[in-house]
């Protein structure tokens, strides 16, 4: 068969079963957390970046760009960057056991899972207040 | 005799789905090496990044111009840049499947991960440089 049939074809082939298919179960919806925070991070990198460069240079540069930080939404994109720290490197932190065979049956996956999720919420709860304790 | 043959997969008609290109494993300790590093750099940089939250200039400054936050913050965003660049290199090579629109990207994000971790490093040596 001809290579311009064979691609004709496969096109038409549906890929793999996903998101609409498969039941929602935890430590899918974690794997799917870990790689949405590590893009998140990548964006909060670069707006904190254009914060630090806004800081580094003061007066009206500071101005426009001290949102980043400050006021609800600059509240809100810390808390954001900070939590998502915390389950990523929890995330990580998960396939660290995973690399070494250590939890990978059903109930150490799920626990793992559960682990990532409430530690990362957790971690950033005291961060914030080890931080308001300390001003 | 041997005769050449060329794999043909039913998907993509030349087999290239198949195919390794052999840097999965050093891709993968890569990614490893760089979150044992994170790891200790993300707890300390979450602290001082809080400690932005609504600052002044000066409040910024000050808490950026200190060594050990300085030094920190410094690696955190030139290994985790690194580490991300990798890591959205894997996002794209999962979701584009347009194969000039996927090198396009992975160029982007390589000139964009460079980008934001050259003025990461170069905005805090502004603020922290000794004057």
């Amino acid at each position: 068969m001809a290579d311009a049939d064979t691609d004709r074809l496969a096109a038409r082939r549906p890929l793999s079963p996903h998101l609409t298919i498969f039941k929602p179960i935890l430590t899918m919806m974690m794997s799917i957390a870990h790689r949405i925070t590590g893009a998140g991070l990548y964006v909060g990198m670069a707006l904190l970046t254009l914060f630090l460069l806004g800081a580094a240079i003061g007066g009206g540069a500071f101005a426009a760009v001290s949102w980043i930080a400050s006021g609800f939404i600059g509240n809100l994109i810390i808390l954001m960057i900070v939590w998502a720290i915390f389950h990523h490197l929890l995330g990580g932190l998960r396939h660290a056991f995973w690399d070494r065979g250590l939890y990978m049956d059903p109930r150490g996956r799920e626990l793992m899972a559960q682990g990532t999720l409430v530690g990362g919420i957790l971690l950033t709860l005291l961060l914030y207040i080890f931080k308001t304790l300390s001003n | 005799m041997t005769v050449a043959t060329r794999f043909t997969s039913g998907r993509t008609g030349s087999g290239e789905a198949y195919v390794a290109d052999h840097s999965g494993s050093s891709h993968a300790r890569f990614m490893r090496l760089t979150a044992y590093a994170l790891m200790p750099l993300g707890v300390m940089s979450a602290w001082w990044i809080l400690g932005l939250a609504g600052k002044s200039l000066d409040g910024v400054r000050a808490e950026i111009a200190r060594p050990i936050p300085a030094l920190a913050l410094l690696a955190f965003g030139v290994v985790g840049m690194v580490h991300a660049r990798k890591g959205m290199d894997d996002i794209i090579e999962d979701y584009v499947h347009d194969e000039a629109l996927k090198a396009r990207a992975l160029v982007a994000n390589l000139w964009a991960s460079r980008a934001i971790a050259a003025l990461w490093a170069f905005a805090i040596l502004l603020i922290a440089a000794p004057k």
